[in-house]
């Protein structure tokens, strides 16, 4: 897309282009949905291998669960940088290398000798490519939409759900007609395919700071520079009091919303059902949460209830869900509550990303997704380990799924200490650095004959929030 | 019936003088009363068993050094008792399908204030009662590997005494996982894992020819190829460098015990290492061509593109790179 040079007074114009919520932009979903599949559901349905590990190296189920947690965290951690890489490349080029690493990671994996090799090679090198996958495709959907945003968030996300279903028994063929060598192959290739998501990601405008360098004056590069990864990184958020409370709120949740995944089959089998009965129970599992994903979606962009009331329904059921499941000892049971628990955990996805322009708005969107993923992944850490220690140390899932279960119920309570959340009303837009009030309410006015009053809110974030910031 | 009498030393309060230093008490032998200090000569230990108070003697053993000073403070109570628990027989696991185990205690130092069953140290659910019987019952349904183990009846008595019975059963051997998979020239572990009491004393593995009847044994250390590693309730087989034809197959595991001896076969196949390569070049060769297409339908796009752009989008004040002379002036306005 070619620009002219910009003037001074050009700097006006928003690096966010106009949200075409439509068109190309449903390409742009698809390309979410086939990378969530190839990342999330990917590791979700890493059980499967687990169980060679565990014999093939002779290590404890502990010791193998840490290629997970290992992942996520790089996942999570490397997310502000991936991020800020955005910031400066653009989205695309930025995707395409990740796809190219998480395929590399499990390539190298699949001639791994040792469970260190496989801890450097499907955790770190892999996690990586997955930080520099996702943030900048669920940043680019929602750049892309605006009025339909949670709905193609939720629709982006279904590849999770549908990935759990139909991995499982696809890896565990893989490895029966492969040897999980052959597997871990087959396996990075299908991760190349995410190289071709990447490249579906048409870059809407510049990078923003891209954007921000060639309008700066020339008077100081030296601090431009600095200037420039600092806005990269969007560390002004961290004293934003909205973006503190989410920021611990996610955690929590984090703490617990991954612990299933990683037990549930266990706890099925330990229970006594076979291994046909307890992969069963994850696809319904993940069936429902395909429903939930939509469903919520398409429900939170009707505006009916406040998107962040909304998070805290779903966090709440899905924490009660939780604590549920080992009180549940006959298979229907199990799979009744299950199915709740999928549901919830599907309808609160899109709405956990959905909600941060919300609170911080939509210039700082993209860098606030990387931090946000950095100060959760604290929660990953802390509770996968947890869970498996409690497993350890009990000999049952209980306690496991209960503290999974009262993580979600904390991290409910923390969301509503969020500003303007007891409001029945929309909160006004958050302001962002430096902004002139009397241009706002011009544009406000325009604006509000000409939209609908629900997304009135999201739309005029966008608009305070032109940069105005170099008039320093 | 079996029965046991027993002498106890217990000591009831911690071993701390007042000055706070720590000593061992040597209770030397089965009989504590050579500590006992003279005044508890009013005690007949032969004939009856009765609770006193006493005043003990012990030594402060450093852990360095040879002084050691021999004190007359009070540390606690020795309690010599003559409690005896009578046990109903141990359970053979191949004559019975169910059992009744029973304890009867006699002579009980203090009243009796409960009781409770463990099974290999664990407390079996919902056996620990208040009452003060002395003689108690534990019922099982079902003498299975489940079910079989150490049971252990504890009476709350002080001191708390304790009996064993033997519940004990066949082996029941599972295969950690019945179908391995493994490449060519690497290594597969086939592991079996046994469950009920007692555990296994001894493992054998066996490869079974193709009709699954003729079988070989596999001794440790007579193939430089094989493996085992055994623990009383895993066995793990290791095959090395695997051959296609020859290590492909069934193999069995089997666990005895002194009650007799049960087996699991696992079906092992080995994959050669270059099936795999096939369809991840496949899948490479999709990814490359999809890139090309969506590249290539792109540049040819491209000059259509930017026009496209200006056109789409809903909020009319946001609008994109404007080449548009027009937009600039509004903007302009707008900001003054």
């Amino acid at each position: 897309m070619e620009k002219p040079q910009k003037t001074q007074e050009e700097q006006q114009s928003s690096p966010q282009m106009a949200a075409p919520d439509g068109g190309w932009g449903w390409v742009v979903v698809g390309s979410l949905f086939v990378s969530s599949a190839l990342v999330f559901g990917l590791i979700r349905s890493l059980g499967v291998f687990f169980v060679e590990f565990v014999q093939y190296f002779g290590e404890s189920a502990q010791a193998v669960s840490w290629i997970t947690s290992i992942g996520l965290a790089m996942q999570q951690l490397m997310s502000p940088v991936s991020a800020a890489a955005s910031n400066v490349y653009g989205a695309r080029p930025v995707v395409m290398m990740g796809g190219f690493l998480s395929g590399l990671g499990f390539i190298l994996a699949s001639q791994a000798t040792s469970l260190l090799h496989l801890y450097l090679t499907m955790g770190l090198i892999s996690g990586l490519g997955w930080a520099l996958i996702f943030t900048p495709t669920v940043a680019s959907v929602m750049q892309y939409f605006t009025l339909r945003r949670s709905l193609a968030m939720g629709l982006g996300f279904t590849g999770v759900g549908l990935a759990s279903f139909a991995f499982s028994p696809l890896f565990q063929y893989l490895v029966e007609a492969y040897a999980w060598r052959g597997a871990l192959l087959v396996l990075g290739g299908l991760s190349f395919n995410m190289i071709a998501c990447g490249a579906l990601i048409r870059p809407l405008g510049k990078p923003k700071v891209v954007v921000k360098a060639e309008n700066s004056t020339k008077l100081n590069k030296c601090s431009s520079l600095f200037s420039r990864i600092c806005e990269g990184f969007e560390l002004a958020l961290l004293s934003h009091r909205g973006f503190l409370t989410y920021s611990v709120a996610i955690t929590l949740f984090n703490a617990g919303y991954f612990i299933p995944y990683v037990h549930l089959v266990a706890h099925s089998r330990h229970i006594g059902f076979n291994e046909y009965q307890a992969a069963f129970v994850i696809s319904v599992t993940g069936v429902a949460d395909i429903v939930g994903r939509v469903a919520s979606g398409w429900f939170s962009d009707l505006g009916r209830m406040r998107m962040q009331h909304m998070l805290v329904v779903w966090t709440g059921l899905l924490g009660l869900s939780l604590m549920l499941i080992p009180v549940a000892v006959v298979y229907s049971g199990l799979l009744v509550v299950s199915v709740v628990y999928g549901f919830c955990a599907g309808a609160m996805t899109p709405l956990a990303f959905a909600v941060v322009p919300e609170i911080v708005g939509m210039e700082r969107m993209l860098g606030a997704l990387g931090l946000l993923q950095l100060i959760e992944s604290i929660g990953g850490l802390l509770g996968a380990p947890l869970s498996g220690w409690l497993k350890d140390y009990t000999g049952m899932y209980t306690l496991s799924f209960i503290a999974a279960g009262s993580f979600l119920v904390l991290g409910m309570l923390v969301t509503m200490t969020l500003p303007y959340f007891w409001s029945c009303t929309a909160p006004p837009p958050p302001s962002p650095p430096m902004k002139k009030s009397q241009d706002e309410s011009i544009e406000d006015g325009l604006l509000k004959q000409t939209l609908s009053s629900n997304s009135v809110p999201e739309i005029l974030c966008p608009l305070d929030d032109i940069p105005y910031s170099d008039k320093e | 019936r079996r029965s046991s009498s027993l002498y106890t030393c217990a000591f009831s309060s911690a071993l701390r003088t007042s000055r706070g230093r720590r000593g061992i008490i040597e209770c030397s032998g089965k009989r504590p009363d050579i500590y006992i200090v003279t005044y508890l000569k009013t005690f007949n230990h032969e004939k009856e068993a009765v609770w006193r108070s006493s005043r003990c003697l012990y030594r402060l053993v450093p852990s360095r050094g040879s002084d050691s000073t021999t004190s007359n403070t009070e540390v606690g109570r020795v309690i010599i008792s003559n409690a005896a628990i009578t046990t109903s027989p141990e359970v053979n696991g191949q004559n019975q399908t169910s059992a009744t185990l029973s304890c009867n205690l006699t002579n009980p130092t203090f009243p009796v204030k409960g009781h409770y069953w463990t099974n290999n140290g664990k407390i079996i659910d919902k056996s620990e009662t208040n009452s003060d019987e002395l003689y108690i019952e534990h019922e099982i349904k079902k003498v299975d590997y489940h079910s079989a183990g150490l049971y252990a009846c504890v009476f709350l008595t002080e001191p708390q005494v304790n009996a064993t019975i033997e519940v004990k059963v066949p082996p029941h051997v599972v295969a950690y996982k019945r179908s391995e998979n493994a490449n060519e020239k690497d290594k597969a572990v086939l592991t079996c894992m046994s469950q009920g009491y007692p555990l296994p004393t001894d493992w054998t593995w066996y490869k079974l020819k193709d009709d699954e009847s003729v079988e070989t044994a596999i001794v440790n250390g007579s193939d430089v190829k094989y493996e085992m590693k055994n623990t009383p309730n895993k066995t793990m087989l290791y095959v090395k460098d695997l051959d296609i034809n020859s290590d492909m197959g069934m193999y069995q595991c089997q666990g005895t015990n002194q009650m007799g001896s049960h087996s699991d076969k696992i079906q092992l196949r080995v994959r050669s290492q270059l099936a795999a390569l096939w369809p991840f070049l496949g899948i490479v060769a999709e990814v490359i061509i999809l890139i090309a297409i969506i590249f290539i339908y792109e540049k040819r796009r491209k000059p259509d593109e930017i026009n496209d752009d200006d056109d789409s989008g809903s909020a009319p004040l946001k609008s994109n790179a404007a080449t548009n002379h027009k937009d600039k002036n509004v903007r302009q306005r707008n900001s003054n």
